[in-house]
Protein backbone atom coordinates (compact mmCIF):
# COMPACT_ATOMS: atom_id res chain seq x y z
CA UNK A 1 0.00 0.00 0.00
CA UNK A 2 1.26 3.53 -0.84
CA UNK A 3 0.46 6.19 1.17
CA UNK A 4 -1.93 7.74 -1.55
CA UNK A 5 -3.79 4.93 -1.18
CA UNK A 6 -4.16 4.98 2.64
CA UNK A 7 -4.98 9.05 2.70
CA UNK A 8 -8.00 7.76 -0.12
CA UNK A 9 -9.10 4.70 2.48
CA UNK A 10 -8.76 5.93 5.85
CA UNK A 11 -11.90 7.44 6.19
CA UNK A 12 -13.10 4.23 5.73
CA UNK A 13 -10.58 2.88 8.00
CA UNK A 14 -11.92 4.68 10.62
CA UNK A 15 -15.41 4.03 10.27
CA UNK A 16 -14.56 0.32 9.97
CA UNK A 17 -16.08 -0.34 6.67
CA UNK A 18 -13.01 -2.06 5.42
CA UNK A 19 -13.20 -5.90 4.94
CA UNK A 20 -10.39 -7.95 7.21
CA UNK A 21 -8.00 -7.64 4.52
CA UNK A 22 -8.58 -4.02 3.67
CA UNK A 23 -7.84 -3.15 7.32
CA UNK A 24 -4.94 -4.94 7.83
CA UNK A 25 -3.68 -3.46 5.14
CA UNK A 26 -3.67 -0.30 6.33
CA UNK A 27 -2.37 -1.16 9.70
CA UNK A 28 0.35 -2.31 8.37
CA UNK A 29 0.93 0.02 6.18
CA UNK A 30 0.58 2.13 9.13
CA UNK A 31 3.29 0.84 11.14
CA UNK A 32 6.22 1.35 8.71
CA UNK A 33 5.22 4.96 7.68
CA UNK A 34 5.35 7.45 10.23
CA UNK A 35 4.19 10.02 8.34
CA UNK A 36 0.74 8.13 7.41
CA UNK A 37 0.43 7.37 11.67
CA UNK A 38 0.97 11.38 12.15
CA UNK A 39 -1.78 11.73 9.49
CA UNK A 40 -4.25 8.83 11.42
CA UNK A 41 -3.23 9.64 14.65
CA UNK A 42 -4.62 13.55 13.51
CA UNK A 43 -7.71 11.85 12.06
CA UNK A 44 -8.65 10.04 15.30
CA UNK A 45 -8.08 13.01 17.39
CA UNK A 46 -9.72 15.43 14.89
CA UNK A 47 -12.64 13.30 15.64
CA UNK A 48 -12.64 12.42 18.89
CA UNK A 49 -12.55 16.10 19.57
CA UNK A 50 -15.18 16.80 17.09
CA UNK A 51 -17.70 14.51 19.24
CA UNK A 52 -16.82 16.29 22.03
CA UNK A 53 -18.69 19.16 21.00
CA UNK A 54 -21.63 19.98 23.35
CA UNK A 55 -24.49 22.02 21.89
CA UNK A 56 -25.40 24.51 24.29
CA UNK A 57 -29.18 23.59 26.24
CA UNK A 58 -31.68 25.74 24.89
CA UNK A 59 -33.28 28.74 27.22
CA UNK A 60 -34.95 27.19 29.97
CA UNK A 61 -38.52 28.03 28.70
CA UNK A 62 -37.79 27.75 25.27
CA UNK A 63 -39.55 24.21 24.57
CA UNK A 64 -42.81 25.81 26.38
CA UNK A 65 -42.43 29.00 24.23
CA UNK A 66 -41.82 27.18 20.89
CA UNK A 67 -44.56 24.65 21.45
CA UNK A 68 -47.13 27.42 22.39
CA UNK A 69 -46.21 29.79 19.69
CA UNK A 70 -46.71 26.89 16.99
CA UNK A 71 -50.31 25.62 18.84
CA UNK A 72 -51.76 29.36 19.45
CA UNK A 73 -50.55 30.98 15.70
CA UNK A 74 -52.50 28.29 13.69
CA UNK A 75 -55.31 30.22 13.66
CA UNK A 76 -53.96 33.43 13.51
CA UNK A 77 -51.07 32.48 10.69
CA UNK A 78 -53.73 31.47 8.32
CA UNK A 79 -54.81 35.17 7.19
CA UNK A 80 -50.80 35.20 6.44
CA UNK A 81 -50.95 32.00 3.55
CA UNK A 82 -50.75 34.30 0.74
CA UNK A 83 -47.33 34.24 0.62
CA UNK A 84 -45.29 37.06 -1.87
CA UNK A 85 -43.12 34.96 -4.58
CA UNK A 86 -39.59 35.87 -4.92
CA UNK A 87 -38.70 37.12 -8.45
CA UNK A 88 -41.97 38.55 -8.65
CA UNK A 89 -42.40 42.42 -9.93
CA UNK A 90 -41.49 44.53 -7.47
CA UNK A 91 -43.94 47.62 -7.23
CA UNK A 92 -42.36 50.53 -6.33
CA UNK A 93 -38.81 51.68 -4.75
CA UNK A 94 -37.62 54.04 -2.29
CA UNK A 95 -34.20 55.19 -1.55
CA UNK A 96 -32.95 55.94 1.68
CA UNK A 97 -29.46 57.31 1.68
CA UNK A 98 -27.50 56.98 5.10
CA UNK A 99 -24.38 58.86 5.39
CA UNK A 100 -22.02 56.72 7.59
CA UNK A 101 -19.59 59.31 7.92
CA UNK A 102 -17.42 58.50 10.76
CA UNK A 103 -20.17 56.28 11.92
CA UNK A 104 -19.96 58.31 15.58
CA UNK A 105 -22.00 61.24 14.75
CA UNK A 106 -23.96 62.10 16.90
CA UNK A 107 -27.18 64.07 15.70
CA UNK A 108 -30.21 62.25 16.05
CA UNK A 109 -31.84 60.13 12.90
CA UNK A 110 -35.10 61.96 11.60
CA UNK A 111 -37.29 59.19 11.18
CA UNK A 112 -37.96 58.25 7.73
CA UNK A 113 -41.18 57.36 5.75
CA UNK A 114 -42.12 54.60 3.10
CA UNK A 115 -46.15 54.11 2.04
CA UNK A 116 -46.35 50.52 1.17
CA UNK A 117 -49.82 48.72 -0.12
CA UNK A 118 -51.38 46.07 1.34
CA UNK A 119 -50.15 42.78 0.14
CA UNK A 120 -47.79 43.84 -2.29
CA UNK A 121 -44.26 43.79 -2.34
CA UNK A 122 -42.46 46.73 -2.10
CA UNK A 123 -38.68 47.02 -2.41
CA UNK A 124 -37.11 49.81 -0.19
CA UNK A 125 -33.22 50.15 -1.04
CA UNK A 126 -31.16 52.16 1.71
CA UNK A 127 -27.90 53.79 0.40
CA UNK A 128 -25.45 53.12 2.96
CA UNK A 129 -22.26 56.09 2.15
CA UNK A 130 -19.37 54.65 4.16
CA UNK A 131 -16.18 56.71 4.48
CA UNK A 132 -13.86 53.87 4.36
CA UNK A 133 -14.29 49.46 4.27
CA UNK A 134 -15.82 48.04 7.24
CA UNK A 135 -15.44 44.41 7.16
CA UNK A 136 -17.68 42.13 9.28
CA UNK A 137 -19.93 44.94 9.73
CA UNK A 138 -23.45 43.33 11.40
CA UNK A 139 -26.72 44.52 10.09
CA UNK A 140 -29.76 43.57 12.40
CA UNK A 141 -33.45 44.21 11.15
CA UNK A 142 -36.12 44.58 13.82
CA UNK A 143 -39.30 43.90 12.02
CA UNK A 144 -42.38 45.66 13.43
CA UNK A 145 -45.89 43.25 13.36
CA UNK A 146 -47.35 42.78 10.13
CA UNK A 147 -44.40 44.05 8.24
CA UNK A 148 -42.56 41.14 6.48
CA UNK A 149 -39.32 40.67 4.71
CA UNK A 150 -39.88 38.61 1.49
CA UNK A 151 -39.00 35.16 1.82
CA UNK A 152 -38.66 35.25 5.58
CA UNK A 153 -41.67 34.66 6.55
CA UNK A 154 -42.56 35.76 10.00
CA UNK A 155 -39.32 36.23 11.11
CA UNK A 156 -39.18 39.38 13.29
CA UNK A 157 -35.33 39.37 14.15
CA UNK A 158 -32.43 39.33 11.51
CA UNK A 159 -28.94 39.68 11.46
CA UNK A 160 -26.67 39.43 9.14
CA UNK A 161 -22.40 39.92 8.80
CA UNK A 162 -20.83 41.88 5.90
CA UNK A 163 -18.65 43.65 4.35
CA UNK A 164 -18.81 47.36 3.22
CA UNK A 165 -17.39 49.10 0.52
CA UNK A 166 -16.25 52.64 0.40
CA UNK A 167 -18.92 54.66 -1.22
CA UNK A 168 -22.44 53.49 -1.96
CA UNK A 169 -23.50 50.18 -0.88
CA UNK A 170 -26.76 49.58 -1.72
CA UNK A 171 -29.25 47.65 0.81
CA UNK A 172 -32.24 46.22 -0.71
CA UNK A 173 -35.46 45.21 1.17
CA UNK A 174 -38.58 43.48 -0.28
CA UNK A 175 -41.27 44.23 2.39
CA UNK A 176 -44.63 43.44 2.45
CA UNK A 177 -47.00 44.22 4.50
CA UNK A 178 -49.88 42.28 5.90
CA UNK A 179 -52.04 44.72 7.50
CA UNK A 180 -51.68 48.20 9.41
CA UNK A 181 -47.66 48.41 10.47
CA UNK A 182 -47.93 50.37 14.07
CA UNK A 183 -44.25 50.53 14.83
CA UNK A 184 -41.38 51.20 13.07
CA UNK A 185 -38.78 49.04 11.17
CA UNK A 186 -35.66 49.60 12.91
CA UNK A 187 -32.15 48.71 11.82
CA UNK A 188 -28.87 48.75 12.91
CA UNK A 189 -25.86 48.37 11.61
CA UNK A 190 -22.46 47.55 13.80
CA UNK A 191 -19.02 47.91 13.80
CA UNK A 192 -16.07 47.77 16.13
CA UNK A 193 -18.33 48.16 19.58
CA UNK A 194 -19.96 51.13 17.71
CA UNK A 195 -23.64 50.82 16.31
CA UNK A 196 -25.50 52.89 14.40
CA UNK A 197 -29.60 52.67 14.41
CA UNK A 198 -32.20 54.08 11.86
CA UNK A 199 -35.62 54.07 12.22
CA UNK A 200 -38.39 53.33 8.89
CA UNK A 201 -42.07 54.21 9.26
CA UNK A 202 -44.55 52.44 7.22
CA UNK A 203 -47.54 53.66 6.04
CA UNK A 204 -50.68 52.06 4.21
CA UNK A 205 -51.33 53.59 1.02
CA UNK A 206 -54.45 53.63 0.33
CA UNK A 207 -56.03 50.85 -3.29
CA UNK A 208 -57.31 54.67 -4.63
CA UNK A 209 -53.88 56.38 -4.38
CA UNK A 210 -51.43 53.58 -4.90
CA UNK A 211 -53.16 52.36 -7.97
CA UNK A 212 -52.92 55.80 -9.66
CA UNK A 213 -49.87 57.27 -8.39
CA UNK A 214 -46.94 54.46 -7.59
CA UNK A 215 -43.84 55.52 -5.33
CA UNK A 216 -41.53 57.12 -7.33
CA UNK A 217 -37.53 56.98 -6.37
CA UNK A 218 -36.87 59.32 -3.58
CA UNK A 219 -33.43 59.91 -2.58
CA UNK A 220 -33.53 60.83 1.10
CA UNK A 221 -30.35 61.50 3.28
CA UNK A 222 -30.42 60.61 6.97
CA UNK A 223 -27.81 61.74 9.80
CA UNK A 224 -28.34 58.01 11.67
CA UNK A 225 -27.93 58.69 15.30
CA UNK A 226 -24.91 57.14 17.16
CA UNK A 227 -25.07 55.22 20.11
CA UNK A 228 -27.24 52.32 21.37
CA UNK A 229 -24.71 50.23 21.62
CA UNK A 230 -25.63 46.58 22.29
CA UNK B 1 -60.87 31.08 4.91
CA UNK B 2 -58.82 29.00 7.61
CA UNK B 3 -60.38 25.40 9.36
CA UNK B 4 -61.97 26.97 12.56
CA UNK B 5 -62.08 23.99 14.74
CA UNK B 6 -64.30 23.68 17.68
CA UNK B 7 -62.64 25.08 20.93
CA UNK B 8 -62.32 21.27 22.32
CA UNK B 9 -60.89 20.13 19.43
CA UNK B 10 -58.34 22.40 19.07
CA UNK B 11 -57.36 21.90 22.80
CA UNK B 12 -57.08 18.19 22.22
CA UNK B 13 -55.20 18.79 18.98
CA UNK B 14 -52.87 21.09 20.46
CA UNK B 15 -52.66 18.84 23.22
CA UNK B 16 -51.65 15.61 21.71
CA UNK B 17 -49.25 18.12 19.57
CA UNK B 18 -46.94 18.79 22.68
CA UNK B 19 -47.27 15.48 23.97
CA UNK B 20 -45.89 14.12 21.31
CA UNK B 21 -43.11 16.64 20.03
CA UNK B 22 -42.48 17.85 23.68
CA UNK B 23 -39.69 14.92 23.81
CA UNK B 24 -38.41 15.51 20.47
CA UNK B 25 -37.75 19.70 20.98
CA UNK B 26 -34.35 19.69 22.56
CA UNK B 27 -33.03 16.86 19.94
CA UNK B 28 -34.17 19.43 17.51
CA UNK B 29 -32.68 22.14 19.18
CA UNK B 30 -29.05 20.24 19.19
CA UNK B 31 -29.79 19.39 15.75
CA UNK B 32 -30.41 22.77 14.84
CA UNK B 33 -27.59 24.28 16.51
CA UNK B 34 -24.99 21.64 14.85
CA UNK B 35 -26.04 22.29 11.51
CA UNK B 36 -26.23 26.36 11.85
CA UNK B 37 -23.43 27.27 15.09
CA UNK B 38 -26.27 29.71 16.34
CA UNK B 39 -28.31 29.32 19.48
CA UNK B 40 -30.51 32.22 18.01
CA UNK B 41 -30.69 30.36 14.01
CA UNK B 42 -31.06 26.89 16.10
CA UNK B 43 -34.77 28.45 17.77
CA UNK B 44 -35.39 29.76 14.62
CA UNK B 45 -35.36 26.84 12.77
CA UNK B 46 -37.29 24.88 15.44
CA UNK B 47 -39.49 27.47 15.75
CA UNK B 48 -40.60 27.24 11.87
CA UNK B 49 -40.49 23.59 12.08
CA UNK B 50 -43.21 23.55 14.49
CA UNK B 51 -45.41 25.96 13.02
CA UNK B 52 -44.88 23.70 9.76
CA UNK B 53 -46.21 20.59 11.96
CA UNK B 54 -48.91 21.82 13.81
CA UNK B 55 -51.47 22.11 11.10
CA UNK B 56 -49.88 18.50 10.16
CA UNK B 57 -50.63 17.30 13.80
CA UNK B 58 -52.96 14.51 13.38
CA UNK B 59 -50.58 12.92 10.95
CA UNK B 60 -47.55 13.00 13.13
CA UNK B 61 -49.10 9.98 15.10
CA UNK B 62 -48.68 7.61 12.44
CA UNK B 63 -45.25 8.42 11.71
CA UNK B 64 -43.64 5.49 13.31
CA UNK B 65 -39.85 6.90 13.54
CA UNK B 66 -40.33 9.95 14.49
CA UNK B 67 -37.36 11.45 15.59
CA UNK B 68 -35.51 10.61 12.19
CA UNK B 69 -38.44 12.09 9.96
CA UNK B 70 -38.50 15.39 12.14
CA UNK B 71 -34.47 15.49 11.28
CA UNK B 72 -35.33 15.57 8.15
CA UNK B 73 -37.60 17.85 8.04
CA UNK B 74 -35.71 20.03 10.19
CA UNK B 75 -32.66 19.49 7.53
CA UNK B 76 -34.86 20.50 4.84
CA UNK B 77 -36.10 23.94 6.67
CA UNK B 78 -32.44 24.12 7.25
CA UNK B 79 -31.42 24.01 3.01
CA UNK B 80 -34.48 26.25 2.73
CA UNK B 81 -32.93 28.35 5.61
CA UNK B 82 -29.32 28.36 4.08
CA UNK B 83 -30.94 29.35 0.40
CA UNK B 84 -33.21 32.28 1.92
CA UNK B 85 -30.02 33.81 3.73
CA UNK B 86 -28.12 33.42 -0.10
CA UNK B 87 -30.32 35.42 -1.72
CA UNK B 88 -31.04 37.65 1.26
CA UNK B 89 -31.14 41.86 0.63
CA UNK B 90 -27.86 41.49 2.26
CA UNK B 91 -25.54 40.10 -0.48
CA UNK B 92 -25.99 43.71 -2.55
CA UNK B 93 -24.31 45.33 0.15
CA UNK B 94 -21.11 43.03 0.02
CA UNK B 95 -18.81 44.44 -2.52
CA UNK B 96 -17.13 41.10 -2.89
CA UNK B 97 -18.29 37.64 -0.84
CA UNK B 98 -15.49 36.17 -1.76
CA UNK B 99 -15.28 33.36 -4.61
CA UNK B 100 -16.05 29.67 -4.08
CA UNK B 101 -17.56 26.44 -5.75
CA UNK B 102 -20.28 26.51 -4.12
CA UNK B 103 -22.20 29.56 -3.76
CA UNK B 104 -23.28 28.00 -0.50
CA UNK B 105 -20.14 28.10 1.17
CA UNK B 106 -20.17 31.93 0.81
CA UNK B 107 -22.81 32.81 3.67
CA UNK B 108 -22.31 35.35 6.02
CA UNK B 109 -21.56 33.79 9.53
CA UNK B 110 -23.30 34.77 11.95
CA UNK B 111 -21.78 35.48 15.11
CA UNK B 112 -22.94 34.04 18.99
CA UNK B 113 -23.69 36.18 21.47
CA UNK B 114 -20.14 36.82 23.66
CA UNK B 115 -21.56 35.13 26.45
CA UNK B 116 -21.31 31.77 24.53
CA UNK B 117 -18.02 33.29 23.18
CA UNK B 118 -16.53 33.32 26.69
CA UNK B 119 -17.95 29.83 27.41
CA UNK B 120 -15.99 28.41 24.35
CA UNK B 121 -11.83 27.08 25.21
CA UNK B 122 -9.38 27.79 22.49
CA UNK B 123 -10.01 24.39 20.83
CA UNK B 124 -13.81 24.15 21.03
CA UNK B 125 -13.85 27.99 19.41
CA UNK B 126 -11.31 26.67 16.51
CA UNK B 127 -13.48 23.67 16.11
CA UNK B 128 -16.32 25.78 15.79
CA UNK B 129 -14.64 28.14 13.32
CA UNK B 130 -13.62 24.99 10.94
CA UNK B 131 -16.86 23.82 11.03
CA UNK B 132 -18.79 27.57 9.78
CA UNK B 133 -16.31 26.76 6.81
CA UNK B 134 -18.29 23.84 5.89
CA UNK B 135 -20.65 24.06 3.13
CA UNK B 136 -24.39 23.42 4.78
CA UNK B 137 -24.17 19.62 3.56
CA UNK B 138 -20.64 19.02 4.67
CA UNK B 139 -21.17 20.09 7.67
CA UNK B 140 -24.94 18.52 8.17
CA UNK B 141 -23.13 14.64 7.34
CA UNK B 142 -20.01 14.90 9.84
CA UNK B 143 -22.19 16.36 12.62
CA UNK B 144 -24.40 13.56 12.31
CA UNK B 145 -22.66 11.09 11.50
CA UNK B 146 -19.57 12.25 13.51
CA UNK B 147 -21.57 13.36 16.17
CA UNK B 148 -24.74 12.52 16.58
CA UNK B 149 -23.64 8.76 15.24
CA UNK B 150 -26.35 7.92 12.76
CA UNK B 151 -24.73 5.79 10.02
CA UNK B 152 -24.18 7.02 6.61
CA UNK B 153 -27.28 3.96 5.38
CA UNK B 154 -29.87 5.95 8.25
CA UNK B 155 -28.41 9.65 6.44
CA UNK B 156 -29.41 8.11 3.19
CA UNK B 157 -32.94 8.76 4.61
CA UNK B 158 -32.74 11.89 6.34
CA UNK B 159 -30.70 13.60 4.01
CA UNK B 160 -32.38 12.21 1.14
CA UNK B 161 -29.00 12.04 -0.57
CA UNK B 162 -27.51 8.83 -2.32
CA UNK B 163 -24.93 6.64 -0.12
CA UNK B 164 -22.10 7.47 -2.28
CA UNK B 165 -22.66 11.17 -2.74
CA UNK B 166 -22.90 11.00 1.35
CA UNK B 167 -19.54 9.37 1.38
CA UNK B 168 -17.62 11.37 -0.70
CA UNK B 169 -19.04 14.55 1.07
CA UNK B 170 -18.12 12.74 4.75
CA UNK B 171 -14.75 12.73 3.09
CA UNK B 172 -14.52 16.17 1.88
CA UNK B 173 -16.02 17.61 5.13
CA UNK B 174 -13.09 15.69 7.10
CA UNK B 175 -10.67 16.54 4.52
CA UNK B 176 -11.49 20.23 4.78
CA UNK B 177 -11.61 20.06 8.70
CA UNK B 178 -8.28 18.35 8.62
CA UNK B 179 -6.80 21.44 6.85
CA UNK B 180 -8.50 24.20 8.38
CA UNK B 181 -6.92 22.08 12.02
CA UNK B 182 -3.50 21.54 11.73
CA UNK B 183 -1.51 18.80 13.06
CA UNK B 184 -0.54 20.77 16.29
CA UNK B 185 -2.93 21.36 18.56
CA UNK B 186 -4.14 17.49 17.62
CA UNK B 187 0.02 16.30 17.77
CA UNK B 188 0.64 12.84 18.70
CA UNK B 189 0.39 11.69 21.98
CA UNK B 190 -1.75 14.52 22.80
CA UNK B 191 -5.13 13.75 25.06
CA UNK B 192 -8.14 15.31 23.76
CA UNK B 193 -10.90 15.51 25.89
CA UNK B 194 -14.51 17.46 26.66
Amino acid sequence: MECHDLALQLDDYLDGRLDAVGQRSIQEHLELCPNCRRRHQHAVALQAAVRTLTAPTPHPDFVDRALSRATHAAVGSARHTRRAVLGMALAASVVLGVALGVFLATQPAPVQKVALTLEQPETVRVMFNSAKPLQAATLSLALPENLELVGYGERRELTWQTDLREGGNLLQLPLIARGTVKDELVARLSHGGSSKTFRLKIEIKNAVESGMSPVGFAELVVQPQAGGMS
Amino acid sequence: MPPVLPFRRRRTVASNFEDLLRPQVEYLHRLAWRFTGSVADAEDLVQDVLLKLYPRARELVDIEQLRPWLARVLYRRYVDFVRERARSPIAGLAADAGGDDDPLDTLPAIKDGPEEHAERNRLRERILAALERLSPEQRAVVTMHDVEGYSLEELETILETPLGTLKSRLHRARHRLREFLPMEPFSVGERVNG
